[in-house]
């Protein structure tokens, strides 16, 4: 194991570095992932028009915690895999690295939580000021933080095998990544990026408790604007725990089979 | 003035041939447009979809549809119209070609704005009519509101034009402005609801700083009949001004242009 462990941390320093070039272009990244802001700006505007100032017991205040926290979490959740493989499929640039002795898998997977690491500090400050602008309030205990960081890292793995199990898909077809935004829309709604879970259709709640999308984007908001408990985290843990073992298998089957069909480019 | 619009049609000839090599992309370029409106329509879904909640600022849910459509509409004519163009600004710039653009007995604005299509997103362009004529069936529209709505909506797409190529023109400068169009969509986000249903701090920065608000609300006011006589006259001077100071600018980054390397 220790090999293992050698290579991926060089494999990580590498793109440690590399990301933190990259850090005015994270900035804009972030900045461009606005479509939580926005609801919540809508969503406050709703909370305010209402009588009593509240919809479904969130006030305008309750509205800004939880979207805040959905931002920051969705953040911390990117995976832009689908197109780098994309990319390197058509591009024959795979090739290369498949001579490697490890999965190029491993590779990605540290690129992007390098990204995190750098994201992570620039984020902070930009949550505490749109938190001063719109008054939103967090969970103070530290116990929840421990239960998001928890959960965040096993949803940013799940959301990193069904992205890279997609961008696979690249073997085959030279859309992959329009399903890979197809799905993204499946993740967003469910995952409570529109609005709290709570608040669509019966049936739909329904259908997303047994989805991996609640578990990793609405439940970890929800502990941090003091909308969900220590208990439903633990839960969610282990449903995102199934998950994570079916998609570990399918990105492993999927690439296996999609390594065949690969001829690269030139050949 | 002919040989212009001779021109766009030998451009517009060349893009599509180009493009109908790669008709397996299409089935790509459907599901990024399903994706695109079923994120605007689950959105106003959900808000409706509170017991109680009959208008979003001040919106009915048909009038709110038909801001989603001018959306859709708007978001189709940048990947049918502007992108593929201004995308490749930058990239010519890098890779010095623009010389070639910049040596052509023609106009380089126009050469850079009409060169490109892409044909595949028509769809974008197809949904967004139709959410808008679906959208109006269920509302009272007026010959003439439909009259001042056009001319609402052909400032508009004159507005995201212009802040397009004043985005992509930076690229002379700073060489990397795929960011800079990242920035933009983000904001232009926002253009799926009506202006009024934000905090009024956050409306008069839609409505001043990045005029989403004329983009979006304002044509979808015009169609209902609801727009005040001061907003319809300022779409198209805020459009004037804006195509002005885009081509102001534009002159400038080329006059500037010093090509590729040494």
């Amino acid at each position: 194991m220790t090999p293992f462990f050698r290579k991926f941390r060089v494999l990580f320093s590498t793109q440690f570095a590399l990301m933190t070039e990259y850090r005015a272009e994270i900035v804009i990244w972030m900045l461009s992932g606005t479509l939580s802001l926005v609801m919540m700006l809508v969503w406050m505007g709703q909370a305010a028009a209402a009588p009593g100032g509240q919809i479904r017991g969130f006030s305008a205040g309750d509205f800004a915690s939880y979207f805040l926290a959905t931002w920051f979490v969705g953040q911390l959740l990117v995976v832009w895999v689908a197109w780098e493989l994309d990319f390197e499929v058509r591009q024959g640039t795979l090739s290369p690295k498949l001579l490697r002795p490890m999965d190029p898998m491993w590779g990605h997977y540290s690129g992007h939580v390098a990204e995190k690491i750098v994201r992570f500090p620039i984020m902070l400050v930009l949550v505490s000021l749109f938190a001063w602008l719109a008054g939103a309030r967090f969970s103070l205990d530290w116990r929840v933080y421990l239960a998001v960081l928890g959960l965040v890292m096993l949803g940013f793995t799940v959301r990193f095998l069904w992205e890279y199990s997609l961008g696979l898909l690249a073997f085959w077809t030279e859309s992959s990544t329009s399903f890979q935004e197809v799905v993204w829309l499946v993740y967003a709604a469910l995952g409570g990026l529109f609005a709290p879970l709570a608040f669509y259709p019966q049936w739909v709640q329904d259908i997303a408790v047994w989805t991996p999308f609640p578990y990793m984007l609405g439940l970890p908001a929800g502990l941090i604007a003091g909308k969900a408990t220590l208990e439903q985290a633990g839960q969610g843990a282990l449903v995102l725990i199934g998950w994570l073992a079916v998609f570990v298998v399918v990105r492993l089957w999927v690439w296996r089979v999609g390594l065949k069909k690969y001829g690269a480019v030139g050949a | 003035m002919t040989r212009y619009l001779r021109l766009i049609r030998i451009f517009t000839g060349a893009t599509i041939s180009a493009q109908l090599e790669y008709r397996a992309n299409f089935l790509g370029a459907v599901l990024a447009s399903l994706g695109e409106v079923g994120v605007a329509l689950l959105g106003i879904a959900v808000l409706f979809g509170q017991p109680g909640t009959v208008s979003v600022g001040g919106y009915s849910f048909h009038q709110a549809l038909l801001v989603v459509g001018f959306f859709m509409l708007t978001e189709g004519f940048i990947s049918v119209f502007v992108q593929p163009n201004m995308s490749k600004i930058a990239e010519a710039v890098r890779t010095g070609s623009m010389d070639f653009t910049l040596l052509k007995p023609i106009d380089a604005q126009f050469n850079v704005s009409t060169r490109n299509l892409n044909v595949l997103r028509v769809t974008d362009i197809l949904i967004g009519l139709g959410l808008i004529v679906y959208a109006a069936s269920f509302l009272t529209v007026t010959v003439g509101g439909v009259g001042v709505a056009a001319v609402m909506y052909l400032s508009a797409l004159v507005i995201v034009y212009c802040i397009w190529l004043a985005l992509s023109t930076t690229a002379f400068w700073f060489v990397k402005t795929q960011n800079m169009s990242e920035l933009f969509n983000g904001v232009f986000g926002a253009g799926r609801f009506p202006v009024t249903a934000f905090p009024i701090p956050v409306r008069a920065f839609l409505t001043f700083v990045v005029p989403i608000a004329f983009i979006t609300t304002v044509p979808a006011q015009a169609l209902t009949g609801g727009l005040s006589p001061l907003l319809a006259l300022a779409s198209p001077l805020v459009a004037a001004v804006l195509f002005v100071g885009s081509r102001l600018f534009w002159k400038r980054a080329v006059g500037s242009y010093t090509s590729a390397s040494s």
